[in-house]
């Protein structure tokens, strides 16, 4: 068992940190809507399938259908980076209009809260699988079945540390989360609207006082922690070439346990917990085989809420370092 | 338009859904001062009608489509039971919990286990199901009680994927083709009491003695929920929902109580699993899904969380419509969210909620309301030390 | 009154301090409650009062110092526990369960010593029911006492404000403390509700039950509290009989905000 992990050790590495960076893209979604509203957004897992959907179709209308290279494949990842963010982000902004908004102003409670977002997590995973996928997506009677991506890129290695080998599509997925993060950093840390939402975030009462719309904050902390769920979706569809309506289950569970393992409300516990849940998982899989994959992640959410609910870096977004 | 309500669309919903209500809310109170016999002659009627239920004829018109015994059995009886079970945890002692279909499948396992390898019969298995599943109900919350809410349902969300994960990579017990041949209950008697029903024999085809097994379950289960809700315990549940920290200081071991009603819960998850596993002959892990526990909270919470018979209702609704509307069957699921959503939205406390719990909904407290919080942040004081 | 000054000490705490991050709230405080008193506890705003009482009853633990209850040490111990030892209070800002009657109220006070357990109570078992019962009788019988035996099906938030705090008077009482903590009782009330007010609060007394007092109404204090303490920054600066304290150069000091000499 651990001779697998002896051997296996630095392969982990990195397709945990590859995996991790997604899991830490996903996690600013619920961490940034925590810090500021106190709520889990429960569909912000569906915020994230509907981005590969959104990352598809840019594809398809490219009429990409094979590996590109150089400047075009440049192009065509900024393209369906985009794409999957304005889905993303959109569909955030139209949860937090349409579940949530009426219920926050009513002051409900978070039973109620979460009701509507289960709700809406299923009315919109139908959705793909009854209407989009099979109509949108020219696959009639197959919207619950895995949907093919086009391959973007060829994977190759690229270097290798030690014994391990770093592809280059890896390493693509890592730097891309690491340099989303840095942005996301400096908008919240260096802009009005950033202020806005740690000021929100901090202490909304006084927030309003001082002249902070807090409507639009809220909607901007769903559409920014959307794009980069969509960001994440890009990501993941190149890396893996497919995607599914149920894909969100998982993956949004998963990057939940990742944003309160490094605090929720916490930006880059975030990135800390996103890594590190995929390194564990990682390593874990090494020893334990694959089928127990998920298992790990979910063992590590129930242990890190019994014995640090308050996560590695602990809660804050209304501190002032995001 | 000048109200804002009316140009979003919900105004004409929200005043629908009220004429829809209000005669729900009249019931209740007129329940309310209803004098002993009233309401021992309505207990009466409702077994009376709960035992002629599975009749051709009700099912000509309930379930067209299906046999209709069969339905009454799953999903109909499995979900009130479930149901009943649950609002014990979310309706009574205010907490979330997503992972509920955890202690079905252990119940369900138990009498799969035992039953093929031991050969126990189904009265021995039961009784040892409800401990097992009370006690992995005390593992699970003794750790994770002290969460504040939204955490505690996302922690037992975890839970129940850990045990229907376990069970599809445990090759012991089955792996993901679970367990064949469960036996059934023994025989408790072959008597016949109308022309083709033997209600105490336990055999292949015929569904109705389970469906039997679950109203008597349910009967016993209700008593006993309904005793506990106007003692000591339904105080303490009920004041920690309101005000946990008053409730401790006033001599209340809220900890305690709220293990309790988790052990509870899980008791009836798992007798409910025993049955349902005892029934079926075979079950597989993914009889156990996610969706199945977010059905059950939504049952509870349409229903009116911690009012039986709202609860008893919502989940007799959600395990009855779709099966009524097979034409819908494919949009069921698409449907069902839409109206959680809606529902969250025009009548939170659910359609036959108790006065309690509505003005707890109404006032965003219970369950930790939001609007305090957005209000006055205070989330390191949440998570509460230990 | 002079008879029960002499009265063991029911409450003690010794040398209690408690921080908050780098805030010292109570810095080495002596404090001694005796059996049968009414004792004030009086100070300026954030003086640390309603911290003594979160100290007594277990909501904070001590960052130093040791709080003994009837002789035996109380710090460290549960809070329910700490009000079955004997210990009951009532709140600054009421917190009632407001969705509760009246009755119902009292009664989850009255089920600190309740000892059927959800077996009992799930059955119907006898020695429940007359539990159940005598629940009943008691938390009628503490309503009447403190005056509102006529709104016991209301629910706690449908009742007048004065109402609610006698309500949480007799929640607390319910618990058969042998010291009740009454955190400013008569805010908010009205003179002729403050003097009802003091006849109740003489009346526990008068039952039996010690009374530790927080309240600002410095008239309602003088008048019923058998020794007074004054708390400043965290620091007991004055003790003993309303009079003395009252003409206490350092409590003026720290009631005005300047030397005593200086007025």
């Amino acid at each position: 068992m651990f001779n697998d992990l002896v051997s296996q050790f630095w392969p982990s590495t990195i397709d945990g940190l590859a995996l991790g960076s997604i899991y830490a893209l996903i996690a600013l979604g619920y961490t940034m809507v925590y810090g500021v509203l106190r709520l889990i957004n429960f569909a912000h897992s569906e915020v994230f399938m509907i981005g590969t959907f959104g990352a598809l179709l840019t594809l398809n209308i490219l009429g990409v259908t094979g590996p590109v290279s150089g400047l075009t494949f440049v192009g065509v990842l900024f393209l369906i980076a985009a794409g999957a963010m304005i889905a993303s982000g959109g569909t955030a902004v139209l949860l937090e209009l349409v579940a949530y908004r009426r219920l926050r102003k009513k002051g409900a409670s978070r039973l109620a809260f979460l009701i509507s977002a289960i709700g809406a997590s299923l009315f919109l995973q139908e959705l793909f699988a009854l209407v989009v996928i099979p109509e949108g997506f020219d696959r009639p009677q197959a919207g619950r079945i895995q949907v093919p991506v086009p391959a973007l890129m060829e994977k190759e290695p690229l270097f290798s540390i030690g014994d391990a080998v770093v592809r280059n599509d890896k390493l693509l997925v890592f730097v891309g989360a690491i340099v989303m993060m840095i942005v996301l950093d400096l908008i919240v840390n260096r802009t009005r609207i950033g202020r806005g939402i740690r000021a929100t975030a901090q202490n909304p009462e006084s927030a309003v006082l001082m002249g902070v719309n807090i409507d639009r904050v809220v909607l901007m902390t769903f559409l920014i922690g959307g794009a980069m769920a969509g960001i994440a979706a890009a990501l993941y569809v190149v890396e893996f070439e497919n995607t599914q309506f149920f894909v969100g289950f998982l993956l949004g569970i998963k990057a939940f346990t990742a944003a309160v393992m490094g605090g929720i409300g916490n930006l880059r516990g975030a990135l800390v917990g996103g890594l590190a849940l995929g390194l564990i998982e990682a390593y874990g899989t090494s020893m334990l085989g694959s089928e127990w994959q998920h298992v790990i992640a979910f063992s590590i959410l129930v242990l890190v809420l019994m014995f640090r609910p308050t996560g590695i870096l602990g809660e804050s977004l209304q501190q002032a370092r995001a | 338009m000048s109200h804002s309500k009316n140009t979003t669309g919900i105004g004409p919903v929200r005043a629908a859904m009220r004429k829809i209500t209000t005669p729900f809310d009249e019931m209740r109170d007129w329940w309310g001062r209803a004098p002993g016999w009233v309401r021992w002659t309505v207990y009466g009627l409702v077994i009376v009608a709960a035992l002629l239920a599975p009749s051709d004829s009700v099912g000509a018109f309930m379930s067209p489509e299906s046999d209709w015994a069969t339905i009454l059995f799953y999903p109909i009886g499995v979900f009130v039971l479930l149901a009943i079970g649950l609002n014990v945890v979310v309706g009574q002692a205010g907490l979330l919990d997503l992972g509920f279909v955890a202690f079905f499948a252990i119940g369900g396992y138990v009498m799969a286990v035992i039953g093929t390898e031991l050969g126990w019969n189904f009265w021995e298995i039961i009784v040892v199901a409800v401990l097992i599943s009370s006690l992995s109900g005390i593992i699970l919350g003794a750790p994770t009680l002290r969460l504040r809410g939204d955490y505690l349902a996302i922690v037992t969300l975890g839970f129940g994927e850990i045990v229907r994960l376990v069970a599809q990579n445990t090759d012991a017990i089955g792996g993901p083709r679970g367990i064949n041949s469960i036996p059934h209950p023994p025989d408790m008697s072959d008597i016949e009491i109308i022309p083709d029903l033997q209600p105490f024999t336990y055999g292949v085809i015929d569904p109705r003695p389970y469906y039997y097994l679950l109203v008597a379950l349910c009967v016993l289960v209700i008593i006993f929920a309904r005793r506990l809700e106007k003692s000591r315990v339904g105080r303490a549940w009920a004041a920690i929902r309101e005000d946990e920290d008053a409730a401790e200081i006033m001599g209340v071991p809220t900890f305690r109580f709220k293990l309790l009603a988790f052990a509870i819960g899980a008791a009836i998850g798992g007798a409910t699993g025993t049955v349902f596993a005892a029934k079926m002959i075979s079950i597989v892990p993914n009889n156990f899904p996610f969706i199945l526990s977010a059905t059950i909270l939504a049952a509870v919470v349409l229903g009116g969380s911690g009012n039986l018979p709202g609860v008893i209702l919502g989940a007799f609704l959600v395990g009855w419509l779709p099966e009524r509307f097979r034409g819908f069957e494919d949009y069921r699921v698409l449907l069902f969210g839409g109206v959680l959503v809606l529902m969250m939205i025009v009548r939170p406390q659910g359609l036959l909620p108790s006065r309690q719990r509505s003005a707890e909904f109404a006032e965003g407290s219970g369950m930790g309301g939001m609007g305090a919080e957005v209000a006055t942040p205070t989330a390191k004081a949440e998570v509460s030390s230990r | 009154m002079s008879d029960v000054t002499g009265g063991r000490a029911l409450l003690a705490l010794d040398q209690i301090t408690m921080r908050f991050g780098g805030v010292v709230a109570i810095d080495g405080l002596d404090l001694e409650v005796r059996q049968g008193e009414i004792f004030a506890l009086i100070g300026p705003n954030g003086a640390g009062k309603t911290t003594v009482f979160n100290l007594v009853t277990g909501v904070y633990q001590p960052t130093a110092g040791r709080v003994a209850f009837d002789g035996r040490k109380i710090n460290g111990m549960k809070r329910f526990s700490v009000t079955k030892r004997g210990i009951a209070r009532t709140f600054q800002n009421i917190r009632l369960f407001h969705n509760m009657s009246a009755l119902e109220n009292v009664l989850v006070g009255a089920d600190a010593h309740h000892r059927t357990g959800f077996i009992g109570a799930g059955l119907g078992l006898p020695w429940h029911r007359r539990e159940e019962r005598e629940g009943r009788a008691l938390a009628r019988e503490l309503l009447d006492f403190v005056g509102i035996g006529h709104r016991t099906e209301e629910w706690a938030k449908n009742l007048p404000y004065g109402d609610q705090r006698r309500l949480e008077i007799a929640r607390a009482l319910a618990t058969k403390p042998k010291l009740l903590l009454l955190d400013e009782p008569a805010a908010g009330m009205n003179p002729a509700e403050k003097r009802s007010l003091q006849q109740l609060i003489r009346r526990i007394c008068d039952a039996g039950t010690t009374v530790l007092l927080i309240e600002h109404d410095m008239g309602l204090v003088m008048e019923i509290s058998d020794r007074v303490a004054v708390l400043d920054f965290g620091q007991k600066i004055a003790e003993g009989r309303p009079a003395e304290v009252q003409n206490n150069p350092a409590v003026i000091e720290a009631y005005l905000g300047a030397p005593a000499d200086a007025s």
